[in-house]
């Protein structure tokens, strides 16, 4: 169990979770690498980036070839456009896969974070107000294939630790997140919003950078276990629509929920997946005392301030914008020249060749 | 200095916002509707005397008027809240629930004319578990002992209830009876409340208790396997057993369609005189006699957390709260003048 983690890959890092992951690590680890299908949004100097899926074995090599430490596995799909199949493909398969690759004794890998995701729990009538991190059982019934894949997930993290008892796995079940982005934002953004009618759900937000922050302090000497990662404190529906200034109307009839959302789908073009239906019709909160207890650390975002921020956003300009295409080319170019020259060495030498540049091919 | 620069640069220019355009109602009209709540109030009081003339006693209640006038404008200044209220973590809203009050006083005081006795058994502050009797179909009597220690206690506390799943997953309900402070039926929400000293109310017959039939209406079910001995053990907080007694009456349960019930995913389907031939008028409670009472307190507090895993110390208690809930139930019949009386 290495208490600082000094070779570190990133899966998944094209997704801006893990690119603002990437950059507060990069100053904080010797060696960084970056891996996702997608071209990465952000480019960073410190970082290096290839192109691979967790789907398949190579990211194995990947591993065992670079002597990485430490895993940070963010390639995990909870609020995508991409179809059932294959979000089962990328959370169950790639997990599988990056758990392989990081098992047996051979391994040089001692830590693994894995993200996670507060919809693991469903949501139903009969559920405790607040669920805590043992709460995740397979005998409770789910109706959404998204609540079983995590849970099968999370199973395959399970028996790894089981089998594994060298290296430290943390499990970081987040929040639900309203970056612009997202489906729960989408909807609430929504200027007459369906709601189920006579159903008014308690809500929990997490913060982008409370996410990050998260796992940021879980690689960096983190404790080993499944913490959940929220907001302090809850938001009613209603509050949440009414601040984005939207005007929430119960319309939807709450039993055959697969209907209200292919209605969503056709009408307002937004693709509801079936465990937000739940938590918008029972709601969803976690306790998170644990975390507070093993990092010393809790989401500096209460709920509240979450949903005030996205309203605040949607009147002003993003203020943090993401770098420019000329600066991602500039990072590449700066990249390259260093494994030209410093071969792995952080030193920049002096360029000696003329043909050397951006230009060059 | 720096706070003020800093706080200039990352202030926004102030916009000057025009009142919405709507068409505007002329002048007339706009005086009447401001004046509508005055006059109104002006014509009841004056009939009220030419009655109390007339009659030689009470006829309108003008306290009861002001009541209501009060509960308007309290839903008005709820409503322009807007969004900038806080809820606690469970989803209550005090400020909303006490708007309701009037209703269920009235309710308390002029329907079901309860009588309640012993509520200083209830701590003034601090964790309690109040363990009530369940009975009627719909959970009237929760919202009656919700209202006794709110309108009788000398230091008025929101009763927090438990509700089963199946009413939490019912239209309206679901979000009326969070926000007004009751959470869900499971052990880990009632550790929860009363770790943050609330006053918890718990139905431990559950739904067999609302469903039971006229017949046996007097005689309390199994009182689940003791789970909330073992629950107030571990948070150390005294039991208070409560008998209510008029609940039975409100819905008389002549016959229970299991069939229809199983239909529509409900626990039971009752039959009473009035429901379901008259439709939503048979959803009207009958205005029976309640007493409610409060008994003093099981003091398991005494015994250590670790007494909670004891199977036989617990289902001691919880048949001991039983028996006391039952003898205080024949007692409040024999106090109790009639059904309706």
């Amino acid at each position: 169990m290495s208490p600082v983690p000094s070779r570190v890959l990133i899966t998944g890092v094209s997704n801006p979770l893990g690119a603002e992951v990437a950059r507060r690590l990069a100053p904080q680890v010797p060696f960084l690498i970056g891996c996702d299908v997608a071209d990465p949004i952000s480019a960073l100097e410190e970082m290096d980036f290839v192109h691979a899926d967790t789907r398949q074995a190579a990211i194995g090599k990947l591993i065992r070839q670079l002597h990485i430490d430490t895993v940070v596995h963010l390639a995990v799909m909870v609020d995508s456009p991409y179809n059932e199949r294959a979000i089962h493909e990328t959370d169950v398969i790639g997990t599988m896969n990056v758990l392989v690759a990081c098992a047996g004794p051979s391994s040089p890998v001692r830590r693994l974070v894995i993200k996670s995701s507060q919809a693991i729990y469903g949501a139903g009538a009969g559920d405790p107000s607040f669920f805590s991190e043992e709460m995740a059982s397979t005998e409770r019934p789910s109706s959404s294939s998204m609540t079983r894949d995590l849970l099968e997930m999370e199973q395959l993290v399970g028996e790894h630790i089981l089998r594994n008892p060298l290296s430290a796995v943390t499990v970081l079940r987040l929040g639900f997140r309203l970056s612009e982005d997202t489906t729960l934002a989408t909807y609430l953004s929504l200027p007459v919003v369906p709601t189920f009618a006579g159903f008014d759900p308690r809500l929990q937000f997490l913060h982008e950078d409370d996410a990050a922050e998260a796992i940021v302090r879980a690689v960096i000497g983190g404790q080993a276990g499944v913490f959940n990662a929220a907001g302090d404190g809850v938001v009613l529906l209603s509050q949440a629509i009414a601040i984005m200034g939207g005007r929430p109307a119960p319309i939807m009839p709450p039993y055959v929920r697969w209907l209200s959302r292919l209605a969503l789908r056709g009408v307002a073009r937004l693709n509801l997946p079936a465990h937000l239906a739940d938590v918008l019709a029972y709601g969803s909160v976690a306790d998170c005392g644990r975390l507070e207890a093993a990092f010393g650390w809790k989401p500096a975002f209460t709920s509240r301030a979450v949903i005030d921020s996205l309203a605040r956003g949607r009147e002003v300009e993003v203020l943090e914008s993401p770098s420019p295409p000329q600066e991602f080319e500039l990072q590449v170019y700066l990249q390259r020249r260093r494994r030209e020259h410093g071969n792995g060495s952080r030193a920049l030498s002096p360029p000696t060749r003329a043909t050397s540049g951006p230009t060059s091919p | 200095m720096i706070e003020r620069t800093e706080r200039r640069r990352q202030s926004r220019e102030a916009k000057i916002v025009s009142p919405r355009q709507t068409m505007r109602l002329p002048a007339p009209v706009r005086r009447l509707r401001r004046k509508a709540p005055l006059y109104a109030m002006q014509g009841i009081a004056e009939l009220s005397t030419r009655l109390k003339q007339m009659t030689g006693h009470d006829v309108i209640d003008l306290n009861r008027v002001m009541d209501v006038v009060q509960f308007v404008y309290k839903q008005q200044e709820l409503a322009r809240r807007g969004p900038d209220y806080a809820v606690d973590d469970f989803g209550f809203d005090p400020q909303w629930t006490e708007s309701f009050l009037p209703l269920f006083k009235a309710l308390y005081r002029d329907y079901w004319r309860v009588e309640t006795t012993g509520v200083h058994h209830v701590p003034a502050e601090g964790r309690a578990l109040l363990v009530s009797n369940h009975a009627g179909v719909l959970p009237w009597d929760g919202t009656m002992i919700k209202t006794s220690v709110f309108a009788e206690h000398p230091n008025p506390r929101h009763v927090r209830a438990l509700v089963a799943g199946l009413f939490m997953g019912m239209p309206v309900l679901s979000w009326f009876l969070r926000r007004t402070g009751q959470t869900v039926g499971h052990p880990d929400d009632t550790r929860r409340l009363l770790e943050r000293d609330e006053l918890v109310l718990v139905f431990p017959e559950g739904v067999r208790g609302t469903g039971k039939k006229f017949k046996d209406r007097y005689r309390l079910r199994r009182f689940g396997r003791g789970g909330f001995v073992a629950t107030a053990i571990r948070a150390g907080a005294p039991i208070i057993p409560v008998s209510v007694v008029g609940s039975e009456e409100i819905y008389p349960m002549v016959a229970d369609l299991n069939p229809v019930a199983r239909l529509i995913g409900l626990p039971y389907f009752p039959v009473t005189p009035f429901w379901p031939w008259l439709g939503p008028l048979g959803m009207i409670p009958l205005p029976s006699k309640w007493r409610i009472q409060f008994h003093p307190p099981v003091h398991v507090e005494r015994h250590p957390p670790e007494a909670a895993d004891d199977q036989h110390l617990v289902m001691a208690i919880a048949d001991d709260v039983r028996n006391t809930i039952q003898k205080g139930i024949y007692e409040n019949l024999k106090l109790r003048r009639g059904v309706f009386l």
